[in-house]
């Protein structure tokens, strides 16, 4: 079980993330909505401790997490895996190595200078990639894949960490829509058949209500709603979303939809 | 409302009258224009005699070119000339460039990254390497030659150790910015995975600047070979030395063969470092 307890995280006067208490059962599928600006990213950031809480605790199996530092932290995160919106891979290193860097925290100073990795984690890392349906790219460069192939690579490396926790930062907000039904269902696999507990950002209401088992709306910092998707009512999911509410609430909020708006502003221009 | 240019010319004093301003800044600049050129007029005959140019040294003195030019052109005794040194010369001033351009590169790799911002965020121990790198690129690999001569005596160590001595600090500068440049969200990426800072920068950093690295490198290499051949007429040995020797005794048609082979070789190491740097900056590394 892992458990916040009153987090805080303050950047110069303000509060991105405002007294946060939460828990996660194992094997959870937790969906964070809230408009932009609304702390979903702090609050992930400070459960790897990417980032240090100002105040309050992280504890997880009655480990205090927010207390961690040096070979504890790094063991923590090995842990507790991150993917990001923007994949963070190394691009110039193949599909297959950057699989494998979610075996650094069990190498050693010589092993990983030199890249050694064994057979048995190359082994790993392709069985990964298989089952994201990926082995034929391993040898690619990173850089040449595709944004969904490239979350697919992040979600594979973050599986040869042997995670307890996947935390997602809004893993399809820069993604087409087919490509990001593929990394959402991705995510439920892990988490339906590894019981991996997923904590994941999203930007929308009905990405969140397709694949996730609770949902945590945030406003301001704040936790402003936790419970069962199906208990999320029009009115509260209103009150995560303040004026933003139309936007986040329309099915397929994709780049596209919006195009409407940027073509009906040359309208100002009277025709003369 | 358009004027043919005959029309304008009846019209200037109209326009004159009316637009003064116009034709005074034409004749402003104008003036202007004249001073700055009779400035450089006085200034060059100024030098010319400072330096004691005059016309009949220069003419004499291309007239000696001439006859050096001739006697470079047409090779003589070709039969008798020193082969063996010279490519004795030639192979220890490419080894004095490599060798001091490796070791130069392979210590600025560790001293880069202690003196990038992004990675060594303590000011007080990054500015003593900061201002080393200064130290010792300010100082030009002939004057660190003529040092190391001292130091070590006449021959190609004194050159490996001034080549090496002046590009850690130009190639450490270079690579400290190529380290400041890199993109972190890859960084930050391996750091997710709970790697430790070495791992870090190993994985998520060194991918990114290795090409950089590489192809500065090479770039020197090529460029120290030129200035290997300058070290050698200062006694660190080499093609340089056979160069010196061959002008001393006015051998020009050896000094034309030497010249001619060091392009040549400039011009080869040229083609392969691009052929090298393509291939590494193209091709997936680990
Ligand atoms: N490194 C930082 N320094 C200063 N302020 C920050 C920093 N990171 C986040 N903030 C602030 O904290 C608040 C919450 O940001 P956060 O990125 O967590 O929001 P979010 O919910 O992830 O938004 P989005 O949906 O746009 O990603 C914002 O007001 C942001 O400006
Ligand atoms: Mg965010």
């Amino acid at each position: 079980m892992l458990t916040l307890d009153n987090l805080t995280k303050s950047f110069q006067g303000v509060r991105a993330v405002d007294g946060v208490s939460l828990s996660f059962e194992p094997g959870q599928m937790v969906g964070v909505i809230g408009a932009s600006g609304a702390g979903k990213s702090t609050m992930l950031r400070l459960v790897n401790r990417l980032s240090d809480p100002t105040g309050g605790r992280i504890v997880c199996q009655g480990l205090e997490v927010s207390a961690l530092r040096g070979r504890a932290l790094m063991a923590w995160r090995a842990r507790c895996a991150m993917i990001f919106q923007q994949f963070n891979l190394v691009g110039r290193l193949d599909v297959l190595t950057n699989v494998l860097l979610g075996r650094l925290n069990k190498h050693g100073f010589a092993t990983s200078m030199l890249g050694r990795f064994s057979d048995a984690e190359r082994t790993m890392a392709l069985e990964a990639l298989d089952h994201l349906g990926l082995a034929q790219t391993a040898l690619q460069r990173a850089d040449t894949l595709s944004g969904g192939q490239q979350q697919r690579v992040a979600i594979a490396k973050a599986l040869l960490q042997e995670p307890e926790i996947l935390l997602a930062d809004e893993p399809i907000a820069s993604l087409d829509p087919r490509n990001a039904q593929t990394v959402m269902e991705a995510l439920r696999r892990i988490n339906r058949e590894q019981g991996i507990t997923v904590l994941c950002n999203l930007h929308t209401l009905d990405t969140a209500r397709a694949y996730c088992d609770r949902i945590v709306g945030m406003r301001q910092g704040r936790v402003v709603f936790d419970g069962p998707a199906a208990a999320l009512s029009d009115r509260q999911a209103r009150e995560i979303y303040g004026v933003a509410f139309d936007e986040a609430f329309h099915e397929a909020m994709t780049s596209t939809s919006l195009a409407p708006a940027v073509e009906r502003a040359p309208a100002l221009a009277p025709a003369a | 409302m358009s004027m043919t240019l005959a029309a304008a010319g009846t019209a200037v004093p109209a326009a004159r009258e009316r637009h003064p301003e116009v034709f005074a800044a034409a004749a402003r600049r104008k003036r202007r224009f004249q001073i700055a050129l009779l400035v450089l007029a006085a200034y060059l005959a100024w030098s010319c005699w400072l330096f004691e140019i005059t016309p009949a040294r220069v003419f004499g003195g291309l007239d000696k070119m001439a006859v050096v030019l001739r006697q470079m052109l047409v090779w003589k005794d070709m039969a008798s000339w020193d082969y063996a040194g010279i490519f004795e010369g030639l192979a220890q001033t490419l080894a004095m460039a490599f060798l001091g351009t490796l070791v130069a590169a392979l210590v600025a790799v560790p001293l880069g990254f202690l003196g990038a911002r992004n990675v060594n965020g303590v000011k007080l121990l990054r500015w003593p390497v900061r201002r080393l790198f200064d130290l010792l690129r300010g100082i030009d690999t002939l004057v660190w030659a003529l040092v190391f001569v001292r130091a070590v005596g006449l021959g190609p160590l004194a050159g490996v150790l001034a080549i090496m001595t002046s590009d850690t600090g130009t190639l450490g500068k270079l690579y400290a910015e190529a380290v400041e440049n890199v993109d972190r969200k890859p960084m930050e990426g391996v750091r997710a995975t709970g790697a430790n800072a070495f791992q870090e920068l190993r994985f998520g950093a060194l991918p990114q600047v290795l090409p950089v690295f590489l192809s500065q490198a090479l770039y020197f290499f090529e460029s120290n070979t030129r200035s290997a051949t300058v070290l050698g007429v200062v006694g660190a040995g080499g093609i340089g030395l056979q160069l010196s020797d061959r002008i001393r005794v006015q051998y020009w048609d050896q000094a034309c063969f030497i010249i001619v082979l060091i392009l040549l070789t400039v011009a080869i190491i040229d083609l392969l470092s691009r052929k090298i740097r393509e291939r590494f900056i193209g091709a997936p590394g680990t």
